[in-house]
Protein backbone atom coordinates (compact mmCIF):
# COMPACT_ATOMS: atom_id res chain seq x y z
CA UNK A 1 0.00 0.00 0.00
CA UNK A 2 0.99 3.66 -0.74
CA UNK A 3 2.02 6.14 1.95
CA UNK A 4 0.32 9.00 2.79
CA UNK A 5 2.17 11.75 2.03
CA UNK A 6 2.81 14.46 5.04
CA UNK A 7 1.32 17.47 4.57
CA UNK A 8 3.63 19.97 5.81
CA UNK A 9 2.67 23.65 6.13
CA UNK A 10 5.20 26.39 7.40
CA UNK A 11 3.85 29.61 8.65
CA UNK A 12 4.79 32.48 6.22
CA UNK A 13 2.70 34.95 8.14
CA UNK A 14 5.16 38.13 9.32
CA UNK A 15 5.98 37.24 12.90
CA UNK A 16 7.03 33.97 12.04
CA UNK A 17 8.89 34.58 8.99
CA UNK A 18 10.88 36.62 10.88
CA UNK A 19 11.83 35.09 13.81
CA UNK A 20 13.23 32.26 12.10
CA UNK A 21 10.41 30.91 10.19
CA UNK A 22 12.43 32.03 6.90
CA UNK A 23 15.26 29.88 7.80
CA UNK A 24 12.58 26.68 7.51
CA UNK A 25 11.92 27.81 3.74
CA UNK A 26 15.54 26.69 2.60
CA UNK A 27 14.24 22.73 3.85
CA UNK A 28 15.58 21.72 0.70
CA UNK A 29 18.92 22.44 1.92
CA UNK A 30 18.67 20.34 4.90
CA UNK A 31 16.16 17.70 4.79
CA UNK A 32 17.47 14.67 3.48
CA UNK A 33 16.01 13.87 -0.27
CA UNK A 34 14.37 10.79 0.77
CA UNK A 35 12.27 12.80 3.48
CA UNK A 36 11.64 15.30 1.31
CA UNK A 37 10.35 13.20 -1.48
CA UNK A 38 7.52 11.57 1.19
CA UNK A 39 6.56 15.45 2.50
CA UNK A 40 4.40 17.73 0.77
CA UNK A 41 5.48 20.92 1.99
CA UNK A 42 3.97 24.89 1.53
CA UNK A 43 4.33 28.45 3.08
CA UNK A 44 0.99 29.43 4.20
CA UNK A 45 -0.63 32.64 5.33
CA UNK A 46 -0.28 32.86 9.43
CA UNK A 47 -1.55 29.65 11.37
CA UNK A 48 -2.74 31.65 14.19
CA UNK A 49 -0.22 30.15 16.60
CA UNK A 50 1.16 33.35 17.19
CA UNK A 51 -2.20 35.12 18.41
CA UNK A 52 -2.59 32.41 21.54
CA UNK A 53 1.42 32.42 22.00
CA UNK A 54 2.55 31.33 25.38
CA UNK A 55 5.92 31.13 27.76
CA UNK A 56 6.59 28.09 25.77
CA UNK A 57 5.11 28.36 22.44
CA UNK A 58 6.58 30.96 20.25
CA UNK A 59 6.73 31.64 16.97
CA UNK A 60 7.85 30.11 14.24
CA UNK A 61 4.76 27.12 13.62
CA UNK A 62 4.63 24.84 11.48
CA UNK A 63 1.88 22.55 10.62
CA UNK A 64 2.12 18.98 10.15
CA UNK A 65 -0.99 16.89 9.13
CA UNK A 66 -3.09 18.81 10.90
CA UNK A 67 -0.47 19.13 14.45
CA UNK A 68 0.25 22.88 15.40
CA UNK A 69 4.19 23.05 16.19
CA UNK A 70 5.87 25.74 17.87
CA UNK A 71 9.64 27.12 18.27
CA UNK A 72 10.50 25.39 15.10
CA UNK A 73 14.22 25.36 14.33
CA UNK A 74 15.29 23.40 10.90
CA UNK A 75 16.89 20.64 13.73
CA UNK A 76 13.68 20.35 15.04
CA UNK A 77 11.94 20.01 11.75
CA UNK A 78 14.13 17.43 10.49
CA UNK A 79 13.07 15.49 14.05
CA UNK A 80 9.34 16.03 13.83
CA UNK A 81 9.01 14.63 9.99
CA UNK A 82 11.68 11.94 10.60
CA UNK A 83 9.05 10.65 13.66
CA UNK A 84 6.00 11.10 11.56
CA UNK A 85 7.53 9.32 8.67
CA UNK A 86 8.68 6.45 10.74
CA UNK A 87 5.42 6.20 12.86
CA UNK B 1 30.76 35.13 10.19
CA UNK B 2 27.06 33.82 12.13
CA UNK B 3 24.52 33.04 10.24
CA UNK B 4 22.14 36.11 9.92
CA UNK B 5 19.07 34.57 12.43
CA UNK B 6 20.84 32.76 15.56
CA UNK B 7 20.01 32.87 19.00
CA UNK B 8 21.20 35.96 20.11
CA UNK B 9 19.26 37.79 16.62
CA UNK B 10 15.88 36.17 17.43
CA UNK B 11 15.92 37.41 20.82
CA UNK B 12 17.02 41.15 19.59
CA UNK B 13 14.10 40.92 17.49
CA UNK B 14 12.08 39.75 20.08
CA UNK B 15 13.29 42.53 22.66
CA UNK B 16 12.89 45.13 19.84
CA UNK B 17 9.13 43.59 19.47
CA UNK B 18 8.47 43.59 23.21
CA UNK B 19 9.36 47.36 23.61
CA UNK B 20 7.79 48.50 20.56
CA UNK B 21 4.89 46.66 21.81
CA UNK B 22 4.66 48.24 25.19
CA UNK B 23 5.55 51.46 23.79
CA UNK B 24 2.34 51.39 21.47
CA UNK B 25 0.21 50.45 24.53
CA UNK B 26 1.27 53.80 26.15
CA UNK B 27 3.05 51.99 28.85
CA UNK B 28 6.43 51.56 27.95
CA UNK B 29 8.21 54.03 30.89
CA UNK B 30 5.57 51.79 33.24
CA UNK B 31 6.91 48.43 32.64
CA UNK B 32 10.39 48.81 30.49
CA UNK B 33 11.98 47.89 34.16
CA UNK B 34 10.04 45.00 34.33
CA UNK B 35 10.77 43.43 30.54
CA UNK B 36 13.75 41.62 31.22
CA UNK B 37 11.98 39.80 33.48
CA UNK B 38 9.36 39.33 31.54
CA UNK B 39 11.40 37.93 28.55
CA UNK B 40 13.82 36.06 30.64
CA UNK B 41 11.65 34.08 33.52
CA UNK B 42 12.99 32.19 35.98
CA UNK B 43 12.17 29.08 34.25
CA UNK B 44 13.63 29.35 31.00
CA UNK B 45 17.16 27.44 30.95
CA UNK B 46 19.97 30.23 30.38
CA UNK B 47 22.32 30.28 27.34
CA UNK B 48 24.47 32.53 29.66
CA UNK B 49 25.64 31.32 32.79
CA UNK B 50 22.29 31.91 34.76
CA UNK B 51 19.03 34.11 33.62
CA UNK B 52 20.31 37.23 35.93
CA UNK B 53 23.01 37.39 33.47
CA UNK B 54 20.83 37.46 30.64
CA UNK B 55 18.10 39.81 32.17
CA UNK B 56 21.07 42.02 32.52
CA UNK B 57 21.92 41.70 29.09
CA UNK B 58 18.18 42.11 27.71
CA UNK B 59 18.79 45.62 29.64
CA UNK B 60 21.72 46.29 27.77
CA UNK B 61 19.77 45.79 24.49
CA UNK B 62 17.26 47.68 25.17
CA UNK B 63 19.26 50.38 26.09
CA UNK B 64 20.73 49.97 22.63
CA UNK B 65 17.58 50.31 21.10
CA UNK B 66 16.89 53.75 22.78
CA UNK B 67 19.95 54.49 21.15
CA UNK B 68 22.04 55.06 24.49
CA UNK B 69 25.93 54.72 23.73
CA UNK B 70 26.46 52.26 26.54
CA UNK B 71 30.24 52.75 26.60
CA UNK B 72 29.79 55.70 27.60
CA UNK B 73 27.13 56.06 29.75
CA UNK B 74 26.25 52.82 31.65
CA UNK B 75 24.87 54.01 34.76
CA UNK B 76 24.02 50.53 37.10
CA UNK B 77 21.68 53.13 39.07
CA UNK B 78 19.86 54.70 36.54
CA UNK B 79 16.64 52.59 35.93
CA UNK B 80 15.65 51.72 32.01
CA UNK B 81 12.60 54.33 32.43
CA UNK B 82 14.99 57.11 33.13
CA UNK B 83 16.72 56.24 29.87
CA UNK B 84 13.30 56.25 27.98
CA UNK B 85 12.49 59.19 29.47
CA UNK B 86 15.24 61.14 28.02
CA UNK B 87 15.00 59.16 24.86
CA UNK B 88 11.83 60.51 24.43
CA UNK B 89 12.19 63.84 25.31
CA UNK B 90 15.54 63.98 22.71
CA UNK B 91 17.25 62.67 20.27
CA UNK B 92 20.40 61.15 21.59
CA UNK B 93 22.77 61.47 19.38
CA UNK B 94 23.33 59.28 15.74
CA UNK B 95 27.16 58.75 16.09
CA UNK B 96 29.49 56.55 17.11
CA UNK B 97 27.14 53.89 15.29
CA UNK B 98 28.46 50.86 17.69
CA UNK B 99 28.76 50.23 21.46
CA UNK B 100 30.35 47.21 23.31
CA UNK B 101 28.90 45.57 26.67
CA UNK B 102 32.04 44.63 28.44
CA UNK B 103 29.97 42.12 31.04
CA UNK B 104 28.51 40.56 28.04
CA UNK B 105 32.00 39.94 26.46
CA UNK B 106 33.78 36.66 27.29
CA UNK B 107 37.25 38.05 27.23
CA UNK B 108 38.07 35.75 24.64
CA UNK B 109 42.11 34.58 24.71
CA UNK B 110 44.27 35.98 21.72
CA UNK B 111 43.63 34.25 18.76
CA UNK B 112 45.60 31.28 18.36
CA UNK B 113 46.58 27.91 16.62
CA UNK B 114 46.58 24.68 19.16
CA UNK B 115 47.26 20.99 18.96
CA UNK B 116 44.49 18.80 20.27
CA UNK B 117 44.20 15.29 21.37
CA UNK B 118 43.90 14.40 17.85
CA UNK B 119 47.48 14.48 17.18
CA UNK B 120 48.52 11.14 16.46
CA UNK B 121 52.79 11.80 16.52
CA UNK B 122 52.93 10.74 13.22
CA UNK B 123 56.16 9.99 11.64
CA UNK B 124 55.68 12.01 8.54
CA UNK B 125 55.23 15.13 11.06
CA UNK B 126 54.24 17.53 8.48
CA UNK B 127 53.39 20.47 10.97
CA UNK B 128 56.81 20.24 12.15
CA UNK B 129 58.20 20.01 8.47
CA UNK B 130 56.27 22.91 6.96
CA UNK B 131 56.21 25.33 10.20
CA UNK B 132 58.14 28.46 8.60
CA UNK B 133 59.24 29.48 12.18
CA UNK B 134 60.19 26.07 13.62
CA UNK B 135 57.28 26.78 16.36
CA UNK B 136 56.69 23.00 16.49
CA UNK B 137 57.72 20.39 18.96
CA UNK B 138 57.39 16.55 19.90
CA UNK B 139 56.79 16.36 23.65
CA UNK B 140 55.42 12.77 24.87
CA UNK B 141 54.66 11.86 20.88
CA UNK B 142 52.35 14.65 20.28
CA UNK B 143 53.12 17.84 18.70
CA UNK B 144 52.91 21.31 20.46
CA UNK B 145 52.96 24.76 19.51
CA UNK B 146 55.40 26.84 21.44
CA UNK B 147 53.51 30.24 21.74
CA UNK B 148 56.56 32.60 21.64
CA UNK B 149 57.65 31.42 17.64
CA UNK B 150 54.38 31.16 16.48
CA UNK B 151 53.16 33.65 13.84
CA UNK B 152 49.58 32.06 13.35
CA UNK B 153 50.23 31.73 9.68
CA UNK B 154 47.91 28.24 10.00
CA UNK B 155 50.46 25.99 7.77
CA UNK B 156 50.38 23.66 10.55
CA UNK B 157 46.59 23.55 10.12
CA UNK B 158 46.61 23.12 6.32
CA UNK B 159 49.14 20.28 6.57
CA UNK B 160 47.42 17.57 9.39
CA UNK B 161 46.01 14.57 7.88
CA UNK B 162 44.32 14.11 11.08
CA UNK B 163 42.72 17.85 11.45
CA UNK B 164 44.12 17.61 14.59
CA UNK B 165 44.96 21.47 14.58
CA UNK B 166 42.60 24.15 16.04
CA UNK B 167 42.38 27.67 14.82
CA UNK B 168 40.73 29.19 17.69
CA UNK B 169 40.10 32.86 16.34
CA UNK B 170 38.92 36.51 18.54
CA UNK B 171 35.62 36.71 16.09
CA UNK B 172 35.42 40.41 16.81
CA UNK B 173 38.57 40.96 15.80
CA UNK B 174 38.84 38.46 13.09
CA UNK B 175 35.89 40.19 11.35
CA UNK B 176 37.12 44.10 11.32
CA UNK B 177 38.77 44.85 8.53
CA UNK B 178 40.50 47.65 9.81
CA UNK B 179 42.11 46.42 13.10
CA UNK B 180 39.74 48.93 15.08
CA UNK B 181 38.77 46.17 17.82
CA UNK B 182 41.38 45.69 20.68
CA UNK B 183 40.99 44.34 24.03
CA UNK B 184 41.31 46.87 27.07
CA UNK B 185 43.73 45.90 29.78
CA UNK B 186 41.15 43.99 31.20
CA UNK B 187 40.60 42.09 28.05
CA UNK B 188 37.04 43.49 27.18
CA UNK B 189 36.61 45.12 23.93
CA UNK B 190 37.21 48.20 23.27
CA UNK B 191 36.57 49.88 19.57
CA UNK B 192 38.65 52.01 17.93
CA UNK B 193 36.30 55.16 16.63
CA UNK B 194 39.15 56.92 14.56
CA UNK B 195 39.55 53.52 12.92
CA UNK B 196 35.58 51.94 12.76
CA UNK B 197 34.51 52.18 9.51
CA UNK B 198 31.17 51.06 10.65
CA UNK B 199 30.29 48.05 8.69
CA UNK B 200 29.27 46.01 11.62
CA UNK B 201 30.72 42.57 11.11
CA UNK B 202 32.31 42.64 14.18
CA UNK B 203 28.56 43.14 15.72
CA UNK B 204 27.65 40.22 13.30
CA UNK B 205 30.37 38.12 14.75
CA UNK B 206 30.14 37.94 18.41
CA UNK B 207 28.35 34.94 19.89
CA UNK B 208 28.08 36.93 22.99
CA UNK B 209 26.57 39.98 21.43
CA UNK B 210 28.70 42.33 23.36
CA UNK B 211 28.94 44.19 20.64
CA UNK B 212 25.65 46.36 19.65
CA UNK B 213 24.31 48.99 17.25
CA UNK B 214 23.05 52.09 18.74
CA UNK B 215 19.57 52.08 17.13
CA UNK B 216 18.04 54.94 15.47
CA UNK B 217 14.31 53.36 15.85
CA UNK B 218 12.74 55.55 18.52
CA UNK B 219 13.79 59.09 16.74
CA UNK B 220 11.84 57.64 13.60
CA UNK B 221 9.08 56.18 15.69
CA UNK B 222 8.49 59.25 17.62
CA UNK B 223 8.01 60.74 13.87
CA UNK B 224 5.56 58.98 12.89
CA UNK B 225 3.50 59.78 16.13
CA UNK B 226 4.11 63.47 15.75
CA UNK B 227 1.91 64.13 12.97
CA UNK B 228 4.57 65.70 10.35
CA UNK B 229 4.08 63.62 6.97
CA UNK B 230 6.98 61.10 7.23
CA UNK B 231 8.42 59.51 4.13
CA UNK B 232 9.77 55.82 4.17
CA UNK B 233 13.16 55.24 1.57
CA UNK B 234 12.96 51.75 0.87
CA UNK B 235 16.77 49.96 -0.07
CA UNK B 236 16.52 48.08 -3.09
CA UNK B 237 17.81 44.82 -0.65
CA UNK B 238 14.17 44.78 0.71
CA UNK B 239 12.63 42.50 -2.17
CA UNK B 240 12.85 39.43 -0.37
CA UNK B 241 12.93 40.07 3.09
CA UNK B 242 9.75 39.75 3.70
CA UNK B 243 7.07 37.38 2.74
CA UNK B 244 4.59 38.49 -0.04
CA UNK B 245 5.90 40.87 -2.92
CA UNK B 246 7.22 44.13 -3.28
CA UNK B 247 4.26 45.77 -3.55
CA UNK B 248 2.40 44.27 -0.69
CA UNK B 249 5.92 45.25 1.46
CA UNK B 250 4.89 48.88 0.63
CA UNK B 251 1.44 48.58 1.49
CA UNK B 252 2.91 47.07 4.85
CA UNK B 253 5.29 50.13 5.45
CA UNK B 254 2.18 52.59 4.57
CA UNK B 255 0.33 51.00 6.82
CA UNK B 256 3.08 51.86 9.45
CA UNK B 257 1.74 55.11 9.12
CA UNK B 258 4.09 56.28 6.55
CA UNK B 259 3.15 59.15 4.27
CA UNK B 260 4.59 57.89 1.29
CA UNK B 261 7.01 55.45 0.51
CA UNK B 262 9.50 55.49 -2.20
CA UNK B 263 12.04 53.05 -3.66
CA UNK B 264 15.75 53.92 -3.56
CA UNK B 265 16.28 52.17 -6.83
CA UNK B 266 14.63 55.78 -8.08
CA UNK B 267 17.94 57.19 -6.26
CA UNK B 268 20.09 54.07 -8.10
CA UNK B 269 19.45 55.23 -11.51
CA UNK B 270 20.87 58.87 -11.39
CA UNK B 271 23.68 57.36 -9.20
CA UNK B 272 24.43 54.76 -12.28
CA UNK B 273 24.07 57.34 -14.95
CA UNK B 274 26.23 59.21 -13.00
CA UNK B 275 28.79 56.69 -12.76
CA UNK B 276 28.33 55.79 -16.38
CA UNK B 277 29.01 58.90 -17.77
CA UNK B 278 32.16 59.27 -15.41
CA UNK B 279 33.36 56.02 -16.27
CA UNK B 280 33.34 56.69 -19.64
CA UNK B 281 34.98 59.78 -19.50
CA UNK B 282 37.81 58.52 -17.86
CA UNK B 283 38.11 55.52 -19.86
CA UNK B 284 38.59 58.34 -23.28
CA UNK B 285 41.32 60.08 -21.43
CA UNK B 286 42.97 57.00 -20.02
CA UNK B 287 42.51 58.03 -16.61
CA UNK B 288 42.69 54.98 -14.98
CA UNK B 289 40.31 52.66 -12.54
CA UNK B 290 36.88 53.88 -10.81
CA UNK B 291 35.26 52.64 -8.28
CA UNK B 292 32.21 52.81 -7.64
CA UNK B 293 30.76 55.08 -4.39
CA UNK B 294 27.82 54.00 -2.90
CA UNK B 295 28.76 51.25 -0.21
CA UNK B 296 29.06 53.94 2.85
CA UNK B 297 31.58 51.33 4.71
CA UNK B 298 34.05 51.59 1.68
CA UNK B 299 33.61 55.17 2.02
CA UNK B 300 34.31 55.35 5.52
CA UNK B 301 36.99 52.97 4.27
CA UNK B 302 38.63 55.49 1.87
CA UNK B 303 38.33 58.76 3.89
CA UNK B 304 39.99 56.86 6.86
CA UNK B 305 42.62 54.04 5.58
CA UNK B 306 42.89 54.19 2.18
CA UNK B 307 43.04 58.31 1.52
CA UNK B 308 44.70 57.59 -2.62
CA UNK B 309 41.06 56.50 -3.54
CA UNK B 310 39.65 59.48 -2.45
CA UNK B 311 39.93 60.75 -5.78
CA UNK B 312 39.69 57.56 -7.56
CA UNK B 313 36.01 56.22 -6.22
CA UNK B 314 32.74 58.17 -8.92
CA UNK B 315 31.85 61.97 -7.45
CA UNK B 316 28.15 60.35 -7.68
CA UNK B 317 26.23 60.56 -4.56
CA UNK B 318 24.57 57.49 -2.82
CA UNK B 319 21.01 56.45 -3.87
CA UNK B 320 19.81 56.89 -0.72
CA UNK B 321 21.10 60.68 -1.25
CA UNK B 322 19.81 60.83 -4.37
CA UNK B 323 16.61 59.34 -3.42
CA UNK B 324 16.23 62.18 -0.23
CA UNK B 325 17.28 65.16 -2.67
CA UNK B 326 13.95 63.79 -4.88
CA UNK B 327 11.49 63.23 -1.77
CA UNK B 328 12.44 66.33 -0.32
CA UNK B 329 11.39 68.22 -3.58
CA UNK B 330 8.34 66.21 -4.22
CA UNK B 331 6.90 66.22 -0.92
CA UNK B 332 8.41 69.69 0.95
CA UNK B 333 7.49 70.05 4.39
CA UNK B 334 8.38 66.11 5.04
CA UNK B 335 10.59 63.74 7.13
CA UNK B 336 12.71 61.41 5.47
CA UNK B 337 13.42 57.68 6.57
CA UNK B 338 15.88 55.40 4.93
CA UNK B 339 14.89 51.85 5.92
CA UNK B 340 17.99 49.12 4.92
CA UNK B 341 20.00 46.57 5.90
CA UNK B 342 23.48 48.91 5.89
CA UNK B 343 24.70 50.14 9.64
CA UNK B 344 27.41 52.55 7.50
CA UNK B 345 24.45 54.19 6.23
CA UNK B 346 23.58 56.46 9.50
CA UNK B 347 27.39 57.49 8.85
CA UNK B 348 26.32 58.51 5.84
CA UNK B 349 22.88 59.97 6.55
CA UNK B 350 24.30 62.70 9.51
CA UNK B 351 26.30 64.25 6.57
CA UNK B 352 23.03 64.62 4.47
CA UNK B 353 20.57 66.90 5.23
CA UNK B 354 17.97 65.98 3.86
CA UNK B 355 17.59 62.41 5.80
CA UNK B 356 15.88 62.64 9.21
CA UNK B 357 16.60 58.94 10.32
CA UNK B 358 17.56 55.70 9.60
CA UNK B 359 16.32 51.82 10.83
CA UNK B 360 16.68 48.23 9.78
CA UNK B 361 14.96 45.70 8.05
CA UNK B 362 15.32 44.52 11.50
CA UNK B 363 14.01 47.31 13.34
CA UNK B 364 10.77 47.24 10.73
CA UNK B 365 10.39 43.54 11.03
CA UNK B 366 9.93 44.54 15.18
CA UNK B 367 7.54 47.26 13.76
CA UNK B 368 5.39 45.03 11.97
CA UNK B 369 4.86 42.13 14.71
CA UNK B 370 4.38 45.48 17.07
CA UNK B 371 1.28 46.72 14.86
CA UNK B 372 0.18 43.30 14.09
CA UNK B 373 0.79 43.74 10.32
CA UNK B 374 1.03 40.55 8.35
CA UNK B 375 3.06 41.39 4.86
CA UNK B 376 1.37 38.66 2.75
CA UNK B 377 -2.12 39.58 3.52
CA UNK B 378 -1.60 43.29 2.62
CA UNK B 379 -3.32 44.75 -0.30
CA UNK B 380 -0.70 45.58 -2.70
CA UNK B 381 -0.18 48.69 -3.56
CA UNK B 382 -1.14 49.98 -7.40
CA UNK B 383 1.15 49.20 -9.71
CA UNK B 384 3.59 52.04 -10.60
CA UNK B 385 5.74 52.82 -13.11
CA UNK B 386 9.31 51.42 -12.06
CA UNK B 387 10.45 50.40 -15.21
CA UNK B 388 13.05 52.93 -15.74
CA UNK B 389 14.86 52.24 -12.78
CA UNK B 390 13.89 48.85 -11.93
CA UNK B 391 17.14 47.02 -12.78
CA UNK B 392 18.52 49.30 -10.11
CA UNK B 393 17.43 47.12 -7.42
CA UNK B 394 20.26 44.75 -8.67
CA UNK B 395 22.43 47.66 -6.68
CA UNK B 396 21.70 45.50 -3.71
CA UNK B 397 23.43 42.01 -4.99
CA UNK B 398 27.23 42.13 -5.31
CA UNK B 399 27.91 43.03 -9.13
CA UNK B 400 24.65 44.85 -9.25
CA UNK B 401 25.86 48.06 -9.13
CA UNK B 402 28.36 46.79 -12.09
CA UNK B 403 25.55 45.75 -14.03
CA UNK B 404 23.64 48.83 -13.77
CA UNK B 405 26.65 50.71 -14.88
CA UNK B 406 27.50 49.08 -17.76
CA UNK B 407 23.80 48.73 -19.06
CA UNK B 408 24.45 52.59 -18.93
CA UNK B 409 27.90 52.90 -20.98
CA UNK B 410 27.99 52.77 -25.15
CA UNK B 411 30.41 50.17 -25.54
CA UNK B 412 29.98 47.55 -22.05
CA UNK B 413 32.09 45.02 -23.71
CA UNK B 414 35.31 47.31 -23.24
CA UNK B 415 34.98 48.17 -19.59
CA UNK B 416 36.89 45.59 -17.56
CA UNK B 417 35.33 44.92 -13.83
CA UNK B 418 37.00 44.01 -11.05
CA UNK B 419 34.06 43.37 -8.03
CA UNK B 420 35.25 43.61 -4.42
CA UNK B 421 32.82 41.12 -2.90
CA UNK B 422 33.03 41.63 0.44
CA UNK B 423 35.74 43.81 2.49
CA UNK B 424 37.94 41.94 5.07
CA UNK B 425 41.65 42.35 6.33
CA UNK B 426 42.88 40.65 3.55
CA UNK B 427 41.23 42.32 0.74
CA UNK B 428 42.10 46.08 2.74
CA UNK B 429 45.86 44.75 2.11
CA UNK B 430 45.38 43.96 -1.29
CA UNK B 431 43.30 47.54 -2.21
CA UNK B 432 46.25 49.10 -0.37
CA UNK B 433 48.88 47.85 -3.20
CA UNK B 434 46.78 49.25 -5.73
CA UNK B 435 48.13 52.75 -4.82
CA UNK B 436 51.91 51.48 -6.25
CA UNK B 437 50.01 49.27 -8.91
CA UNK B 438 46.96 49.74 -9.71
CA UNK B 439 44.31 46.88 -10.53
CA UNK B 440 43.93 45.70 -14.14
CA UNK B 441 40.26 46.73 -14.25
CA UNK B 442 38.25 50.17 -15.55
CA UNK B 443 35.06 49.86 -12.52
CA UNK B 444 35.92 48.47 -9.47
CA UNK B 445 32.69 47.64 -7.74
CA UNK B 446 33.16 47.83 -3.76
CA UNK B 447 30.86 46.32 -1.68
CA UNK B 448 31.78 45.88 1.95
CA UNK B 449 29.75 42.69 2.91
CA UNK B 450 29.97 39.76 1.29
CA UNK B 451 27.46 39.09 -1.57
CA UNK B 452 26.18 42.67 -1.10
CA UNK B 453 23.62 44.87 0.41
CA UNK B 454 21.54 41.66 1.29
CA UNK B 455 23.79 40.15 3.64
CA UNK B 456 24.42 43.56 5.63
CA UNK B 457 24.29 43.35 9.26
CA UNK B 458 20.55 44.69 9.31
CA UNK B 459 18.76 41.58 6.98
CA UNK B 460 16.53 39.59 8.67
CA UNK B 461 16.40 36.89 5.96
CA UNK B 462 19.49 34.05 5.28
CA UNK B 463 21.23 36.30 1.81
CA UNK B 464 20.39 32.50 -0.11
CA UNK B 465 16.89 32.73 0.79
CA UNK B 466 16.79 36.59 -0.20
CA UNK B 467 17.82 35.96 -3.34
CA UNK B 468 15.62 33.16 -4.27
CA UNK B 469 12.41 35.53 -2.80
CA UNK B 470 13.16 38.37 -4.76
CA UNK B 471 11.22 38.68 -7.77
CA UNK B 472 13.53 38.81 -10.20
CA UNK B 473 15.74 41.92 -11.43
CA UNK B 474 19.00 39.90 -9.71
CA UNK B 475 21.81 39.22 -11.14
CA UNK B 476 21.88 35.74 -10.11
CA UNK B 477 18.43 35.34 -12.19
CA UNK B 478 19.12 37.85 -14.78
CA UNK B 479 22.98 37.64 -15.48
CA UNK B 480 22.29 39.67 -18.40
CA UNK B 481 26.25 40.70 -19.37
CA UNK B 482 29.33 38.37 -17.94
CA UNK B 483 31.52 40.61 -16.58
CA UNK B 484 34.93 40.77 -17.89
CA UNK B 485 37.92 40.07 -14.98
Amino acid sequence: MRKQRIKVRICVGTACFVQGGADLLLYGDFLDPELLGECDIEGTSCLGGCKAESRDRKAPFVEINGTLHANVTPALLVELLREVAHA
Amino acid sequence: MLEINNQYTLMKRRIDTEVLKAFFAGDLEEIVDTLPIKIIPRERVPNRCCVYKERAMVRYRIMSLLGVDIDRDDDELKPLRKFVQETLAQDPPVLPTLTTISPGCSSCPDEQYHITDSCRGCFARPCMANCPKDAIVFVNGRARIIEERCVNCGKCLEVCPFHAVVHIPVPCEEACPVDAIKKNAEGFVEIDHSKCISCGHCARSCPFGAIVERSGLFPVVKMLTSGTPVVAMIAPAIDGQFPGNLAQIKAAVLALGFAAVVEVAQGALVTAEHEAAELSGRMQAKQGYLTTSCCPAYMELADKHLPFLQNRRSSALSPMAYTAKLCAQRIPDSKRVFIGPCLAKKVEASKIDEIDGVISFSELAALFIAKDIDVREMQPVPPEDTLAFQDCREFACSQGVAHSVLRRVADPEAVRVLPVDGVDRKTVRTMKVWEKRPPEADLVEVMCCEGGCLAGPGVVVNPKLALRLRQGGNVAKVGAIPLRK
